[in-house]
This record gives structure tokens, sequence and C-alpha cells, in this order.
């Protein structure tokens, strides 16, 4: 019966698009997608809410025509879980949008089509979270692909634009080339598109098992941007609106670690070498991804590269996960399972954030370009305190929400509970590895802070206008609160992945609240620690304020210009040099060389995505070496067109009847 | 732990200006000076918490909160490491990820206070010391983990200090190596930093607070003071052989040790020239490579123990 009333969000939600399509007015259309998505809200919470507070999963099939038959809807404690939070997190940046579009529609710009797709982007969710069909599950993939896609492109009529939005659809659909192929491959085994189907044939170890695992694992990092399979992301994060890249960074891309959730239930038990292939992966991709954030000048760039490393830690907790199950032990499992599940969700909490104030920076100074920037905090306070704290909580620093899920993961990984030394060995460099992503995460949030809100403006050319509008500061409110509760009282995070985590089949109430005690006193270390910093901050405001002024010394120079500040591809440079191999850099400079130089020398550097590089170099070889062959055809023979068919038809034969 | 309480307090109040003071001594020694007295670190904090501060035009609130922070983060963390001998005054299980991640943040606040006086030679200082910290951030996970493979224990202080460590004397050394490494970097001294110049060519700590003065520069030469003591307390705790104990005598060891540690702290920086920056890494390798060999003692140790 819930669940009924839960399936209501969808029409409401596809009606609420329409409406907002069609109505004239701007602010008509953002009250129309805010009113069906706090209505969808409230549907959705009133049927998955039970499942969140332990009841147990609720399940409605529909009759269907052919080739559907039946679409089963189950909502379980995972898709409660992800629910619960993608669509209040998705209703916030709609009121965003009201606030950061603002400027366009003062120009004329219709915005019915941007609040219909966020209505359709909050529609997918209740789609993907609760079918258990694979083929509406890729309709309501699709629908997000698309929607997302829509939304990068709000400034089409920018060239730069429409092409990071077509380098994402199409990486978006070679992810979901490979997820129809998983399912086919699954389809043709079990006869059926039911994923309960599914899950007996995975729950019997054979070759096609690891096949599917790799495919939907290739699938579903291309959808969270693992690394290498990010490099569509940053161009993507550049070019969306700021509500569209916090959207697709913290909530929609969710959506590829889900659906690796969701195939971990249906499979039981996995298999050794599956953990360790997740933890190294996740360990490569957080790597890899933090290290890139240290050299970006743009800011959003540099908050995308920081969802490839957080998804990468997320997926080392399920590694570990993975890994606890395999050797029956479930306290570690939980551990691992329970790391990442928060990590997804305090990475929601603290990017969005993160992306909002990065989006306050665009409308008051016009671009993100770090360089350029400088002494913001001064014009935009509020807009630079709720920066620094989604930095702060993106490198795990207490005492807010990102250390918690790492501290979980620390506690695993560093608890020798591994079976074998040398596996434990592996799991501590594990967590070694994630100590130097957390310093390296520090760096890159000092620097972007530092460079953009402190300090003194870099480049006169660049007007900053006022602090943003209260539809831009409540959301930005509402996560900041939500970070630091997430720090300061984790079991209320602890309690909403509770059910999730009670799918697992080694799970039980005693194990999870045993393995995840630590929590409790780090909790308590957090809350003194912040009512420490909160008295001595008071304290130093206070004292401050009367306190005498002078200029910056300048160790006797007296001479100092603004542009003689540290910058930020200085403040990165001794790193990036340490990690040149995989960060290549591409410098142009021209150096004064004579003993009293006449002309002024200048320097410049710039570090590209090496996979993107590389991506584009493979496809012009290719395409240079099709050409090549093409040329070599004779212009018009019909020994070429000949050529050509018998070439089809064997290739037909040989697939058809050759290949059993 | 009721003995332990007012052993820890006093130590943590009383030792690390002490201490200083003590390299001080060694490092005037060596250049044949009978040097300031022992004490003269304490006389300084005294001195700047009575003047009155003086803060740069350019700067934010930040600035003002930056050195408090490192303070309070220094010594929050400092309660987690067994002084001079006794138990540590708070343990949970896995501490010291919160201890690696505390004086994280107090990095942290220092760093984003030196860029805020738009300084460059602020942002100098403020750079190299992420990148150090960044490449030194795993010696310590390395570290804690081996010990804890090796004794079984879950926490710093009993890790630290676990009868369960035996005698592992080869995994000890490569533990204090590490250490030793971690501290020198930490709290500024050579051969990668030389705390007693802030000039251009050896900035990496100094040179972030030079715009810091009054008590504001009093909290950052006591967090660094307080750096150095646990630092050396760490190591102290590793090489006694009476730490389990935690009797008199381990106390009294565990202070001529760590005085121990301070005086080759001062001879390396008597003897040793400071490293050109480009090695600087090389020189963390050395601990990451010692704590990686420790890490590996102690999983196979802790194999051989069934």
């Amino acid at each position: 019966m819930s669940l009924s009333i839960f399936l209501l969000a969808v029409p409401l939600l596809a009606l609420g698009a329409v409406l907002a399509l069609v109505s004239r007015s701007n602010r008509a259309s953002a009250a129309i997608a805010l009113a069906t998505q706090a209505g969808a809200i409230a549907l959705v919470l009133a049927g998955a809410g039970r499942c969140l507070l332990g009841g147990g999963a609720q399940e409605l099939s529909w009759p269907w025509p052919p080739p559907i038959n039946t679409i089963a809807f189950r909502v379980d404690g995972l898709g409660a879980f992800f629910l619960a939070w993608s669509l209040p997190l998705t209703w916030l940046g709609t009121l965003y949008a009201l606030g950061y579009l603002r400027p366009y529609f003062a120009q004329g710009r219709h915005g019915g089509t941007h609040f219909a797709l966020l209505n359709l982007i909050a529609l997918s969710f209740v789609l993907i979270y609760s079918v258990q069909n694979a083929l509406v599950f890729l309709l309501g993939w699709e629908i997000a692909a698309v929607a997302a896609w829509l939304l990068v492109i709000w400034d089409y009529k920018s060239q730069k634009i429409r092409f990071a939005g077509f380098n994402y659809l199409v990486s978006t659909h070679v992810g979901l080339f490979v997820l129809v192929a998983a399912f086919m491959l699954l389809h043709s085994k079990t006869g059926s598109m039911d994923f309960a189907a599914f899950a007996t044939f995975l729950a019997r170890p054979s070759p096609t098992r690891g096949t599917v695992f790799l495919l939907l694992g290739v699938a579903f990092a291309l959808k969270s941007a693992f690394f290498p399979f990010h490099s569509w992301l940053p161009r993507a994060h550049a070019a969306a609106p700021a509500h569209v890249s916090a959207l697709m960074s913290g909530v929609i891309h969710k959506a590829g670690l889900f659906g690796f959730l969701r195939f971990t239930l249906l499979m039981g038990r996995p298999e050794e070498w599956m953990g360790w292939t997740v933890l190294a992966f996740g360990a490569v991709s957080a790597f890899s991804g933090v290290l890139y954030t240290s050299t970006q000048r743009d800011l959003k760039r540099l908050l995308g590269y920081s969802s490839t490393e957080n998804v990468g830690i997320a997926a080392m907790g399920f590694g570990l996960g993975y890994l606890g199950w395999c050797w029956g032990n479930a306290s570690l499992a939980l551990i691992g399972f329970a790391g990442g599940l928060l990590h997804v969700f305090h990475h929601a909490l603290f990017k969005c954030l993160s992306f909002y104030a990065s989006g306050a920076v665009y409308q008051a100074a016009h671009t993100v370009d770090l360089e350029r920037l400088g002494g913001l905090a001064r014009r935009l306070p509020r807009t630079a305190a709720l920066f620094l704290l989604g930095g702060l909580a993106g490198s795990a620093l207490p005492p807010l929400n990102g250390l918690v899920s790492e501290f979980i993961l620390y506690t695993g990984l560093l608890s020798g509970q591994a079976p074998a030394p040398e596996a434990n060995v592996v799991l501590v460099i594990a967590a070694a590895a994630l100590a130097f992503v957390g310093g390296v995460s520090a760096l890159s949030t000092v620097r972007a802070f530092g460079v953009a809100f402190l300090g003194t403006p870099r480049d006169a050319s660049v007007q900053v206008g006022g602090e943003a509008p209260a539809a831009m500061l409540v959301p930005m409110l509402c996560h900041a609160l939500l970070v630091l509760a997430g720090g300061l009282f984790p079991q209320l995070a602890i309690e909403l992945a509770r059910s999730s985590l009670g799918l697992f089949s080694f799970a039980s109430p005693e194990v999870l609240a045993a393995s995840l005690a630590p929590v409790g006193a780090l909790a308590t270390a957090s809350r003194l620690l912040a009512a420490a910093l909160l008295g001595l901050g008071l304290a130093c405001w206070w004292k401050g304020r009367a306190a005498r002024r002078s200029p910056t010394w300048g160790c006797g120079y007296t001479a100092a210009t603004p542009r003689m500040q540290y910058t930020g591809s200085s403040f990165s440079e001794h790193l990036a040099r340490i990690f040149e191999p995989y960060m290549p850099v591409s410098r142009r400079e021209r150096l004064p060389n004579e003993l009293f130089p006449q002309s002024s020398g200048q320097l410049g550097s710039h570090h590209a995505d090496a996979v993107e590089r590389r991506i584009f170099e493979v496809l012009a070889r290719g395409e240079d070496a099709i050409s090549e062959f093409a040329a070599r055809i004779p212009a018009h023979s019909r020994f070429a067109f000949a050529a050509g068919l018998f070439a089809v038809i064997v290739l037909g034969a040989v697939a058809s009847g050759g290949w059993p | 732990m009721s003995a332990s309480l007012p052993l820890n307090l006093l130590s943590l109040l009383l030792l690390p200006l002490l201490l200083s003071g003590w390299i001080q001594r060694v490092k005037a020694l060596w250049s044949g000076r009978r040097g300031p007295p022992l004490l003269q670190p304490a006389y300084d904090v005294a001195r700047l918490l009575r003047k009155s501060p003086v803060y740069s035009r350019t700067t934010t609130p930040l600035f003002r909160i930056g050195p408090w922070c490192l303070l309070a983060t220094t010594l929050g963390s400092a309660a987690l490491v067994p002084l001079c001998g006794s138990r540590s005054l708070a343990s949970f299980p896995f501490d010291f990820v919160w201890f690696a991640y505390a004086w994280g943040l107090g990095r942290v606040a220092l760093m984003l206070a030196a860029l805020d006086t738009g300084s460059s030679f602020q942002g100098m200082g403020s750079a190299r010391e992420a990148t150090f910290s960044t490449l030194l951030e795993p010696v310590l996970f390395l570290v804690a983990a081996a010990l804890c493979l090796k004794s079984g224990a879950h926490t710093f202080d009993g890790a630290l200090r676990s009868e369960l460590l035996g005698g592992a004397w080869l995994l000890r050394a490569c533990a204090v190596l590490a250490l030793a490494v971690m501290l020198q970097v930490e709290s500024a001294r050579m051969p990668v930093d030389d705390p007693s110049t802030h000039l251009e060519l050896t900035m990496v700590h100094e040179v972030m607070v030079l715009d810091h003065s009054g008590p504001d520069l009093a909290a950052v030469q006591l967090a660094s003071a307080i750096k150095l003591f646990v630092g050396s307390s760490l190591m102290a705790t590793l090489l006694n052989p009476w730490a389990a104990s935690g009797g008199p005598w381990a106390a009294g060891a565990q202070l001529l040790l760590s005085f121990a540690v301070a005086t080759a702290v001062g001879t390396v920086e008597s003897l040793v020239a400071r490293l050109k920056l480009r090695l600087v890494p090389s020189y963390i390798a050395l601990a990451l490579a010692s704590g990686s060999v420790a890490l590996l003692l102690g999983a196979w140790g802790a194999a051989a123990v069934p």
C-alpha cells in the first residue's frame, strides 16, 4: 500500500516538469518545481520511511505489456538511504538555481526547461533507487544522463560549453553501452530482465559472474567518474552552472555507487579478487584525483577532480567490505561498507557546499580562475566562511563530517584483522595512501581558499559584486549545518545508514554497534575540539578588533604589489614537480637571458589531464589510420564494394554460426 | 591513571620549553659558547604574552585564530601520547588517526594565516610546509600500524607501551628512525628547516609566522615546543625498556631519554647543514622507507606470535 503512495511521486514530478515547462514566468516555474519536489519528498519519505526506521523492504509489481511483462518495485534499506538524502539535496539545489540563474532571468532568459529538467532528475532517482527491472533501470539511468547533459549546457551559446556537454554525453553513453552489455549477458543467461532472476544466477560462482562484475564495475565507474574514466568530469563541472555541478558531483553520480552496491547485494558473497580489485581501483582513483586537484587553476575543475578522489575513497571502503565478506569477518566487512556508504553521503553534503560557494564566487566576480582572484574574504565574508567549511570537511579535518567516514575506514584498514600478514601489509599501505590523499587534499584546500579568498585582489580588472542572495545562501547554510552536525553527531548518519547495512547477510546489530564503537569516542573528541575552537575564535575575534594595524611586513622590501603574492601554480609547483610523471605539464617560457635583460620574460605552465590527452592522441591516430586506409581504396571501384560486401558476409557468418 | 594525570599535565606544562632551551644549550656548547639560560624560551614566551599584538591591514579574523587553533590542536593531540613515563591523559581506539588529523588542522590554520597576509614570503613558506607535510603524512600511519600489528593494541598509548612489543628492537629502531625524521620536519629542525633564521633560502616554518606578534607568536612558539616534546616523548617511550612497567624508574628513564633525543636533535643541528629544498622529499622518503620496513617487521612479527 505505502509503496503505491511512494510511486505517486513519479507522476507528480512529471506533472511538475510539464507545468514548469509551460509556465510563462520563471518564478512560477521555480515555485512549481520546488512545490512538486517537496510533495515528492513527502510521498517518498512516507513510503520509504518505514524502511529507514528498520522495517522490512516493500514490494510491488505491475503487469506491463511485453517485452517487460512485469515491473517490480522494491524499496529496501539501500534504496531508502539514497532516496532519503538525494531528493532533499536536489530540492536545495533547485532553490539555489533560483538565485544563481537570476542574472540570466533578468536578461529575459526563460528558465522553465531548467526547472523541468531538475524535476526529471528527481524523478530518475525515484526510478533508479526502487525499480527491480533492468529495462526500467536503464530508462531511469538514461533520463538522468540526458537531463544532466541538458542542464550542463545551460550556457549553450559558448562553443566550449557545448563541447564539454558533448564530451559528457558521449562518455556517459559509453558507460551505458557497457551497462547494456552486462544486462544483455545476464538476460542471455536468465531469460529475464528481473533483478530477482539476476540474483539467483549471480549467487553461483561462474566465469560469467566475473565478466558481469567487471562490466558492471566499468559502467558504474564511468558514471561516478572514477580514474581513469573521469576525463569528461572536469570539463563538465567547469562548464555547468554551479548547482548542476553540485548535484552531478554530490548526488546524480552517486547512482553509480548505488548500482554497484545494488548488484553487490544481488551477487551475494563475492570472490577475493573482486575485493582487491575494488580496493586498488578506489585507491588509484583517490590518489590520482587528489593529485590533480593540487594543480587546477579553475576552482570548479578542482572540485570536479576532488569528486574522483572521494568516490575513490568510498570504493576503498567497499573493497574492504568485499574482503571482509570473503574472509568471513563480519566486523571488517561492516566497517568497510559503513565507511563507504557514509563517505558517499558526507561527500554529497560537503561537495555541494563547496560547489555552491564557488557559484557564489562566480556570480560576484564572473570568474573562478584562481590566478585572477584574491582577497575575496573581505568582499564575500559569508561565502568565504562557507567555502572554507566545505573545503576543510573535504580534507577530512576535525571536527567536520569528512573525518567520520575516513576514520571508520582507517579503523578497518589498520585493524590487522586480515587472515594473512601480506594482506595486512597491503591494507596498511592502503591506509597510508589514504593519509597521503588527506594531506594533498588539505594542500588543495589551503591553496584554493588561500589564493582566492585571502591576501589582496590580484587582478584589478576583476570587479567583485556583492554577497549572494538569500536563495543561494539558504541552501549553503543548510549544507554547512549538516556538515557540522555530521562531524559532531556522527550517530545520526550511522542511524540513517543502519537499515542499508542490515541488508548484508552477515550483518547483525550487535556486530555493527561493536565495530562502529570507536566513532563515539571520535565524536566526543570532535565536540571538545569544536567547543575549544569556538571559544578561542570568539575570544580572538573580540580581542583583535581594537588591536593596532599596520601593513604586512615585507621583509624590508617596500614596493610589494598584489601581483607579487604567491600564486596558485607556485603554491603547488613543488608537489607537481615531484609527481610530474603522473601530471605532465606543458611549460611555455621565454626567460630573460642577457646579463641586463632588455625585454621582460614570461613563464606559463599548464597541467593537462594525462588520460584525456592520451584519449585524444589515440582517437587522432585512429582517425589518421582510417583516412590513410580509405585513401588506399580505389575511388570508384566495384571491386572495393564487392570486397566490403564479402567481408561483411564472412564476418556475419562467423558471428552467427561459427561462434557456438 | 590517578598518578599519571598530574604527572602528565605537569610535564606537558613545564617540559616543552625546557626541552627547547636544552636544544639551544646543546647547540651553544657545540659552537663553543655558553648559550642563553635553559629557561630562555620560557622567558621569551612570557615576554610575548605581555605584549600587545599588531595585525596587518590585509588580514581577516582568520589570521588571529590561526595560532590559537594550532596551540589547541597541539595540546589536544598531546593528551593522547604517553608523556614522561605516564599513561596518556586520554585514549580511544585508533586515536592516532585523530592525532594525525588534529595536527593537520593546526597546520592548515597556520598555513591559512600565512596566506592571509598576502606576503609572497609567507606564501612561499606555506607552500613548502604544505608539500613536506603531505609527503610526511603516511609516515605516522605506517609506524603506528606496525606497532599495532605487533602488539595487537589499537591505541597510541597501548601500542607504544605494550608488553607485547617485547624485544622487537629492530622494529623499534626503524620506528624511531621514521619518527625522528617526522620530528625534524614537523618541528622545523635541521636538516629540513632552520629554526633560527627566516631568510629567503631557509624559509619553511619560520617564515610562515613572520607577521604574528605578541601573544599570537607566543602561541606559535609554545605549540612548536610542545610538538617537539611530544615527538621526543614518542621516541623515548619506544626506546625505554621499562616503559610498560610505569613506575618511577620508567618516568626517570623516559625523562633522560627525552633529553637524549633533544641532545641528538641539537647535535645534528650543529653538525649538519640544511638540505637543499629539492632534497627534502628524498629525506622524507627515508622516513617512508624505514616506516615501511617497520610495517613489514610488525606484520610478520605478529604472525609469528600465535
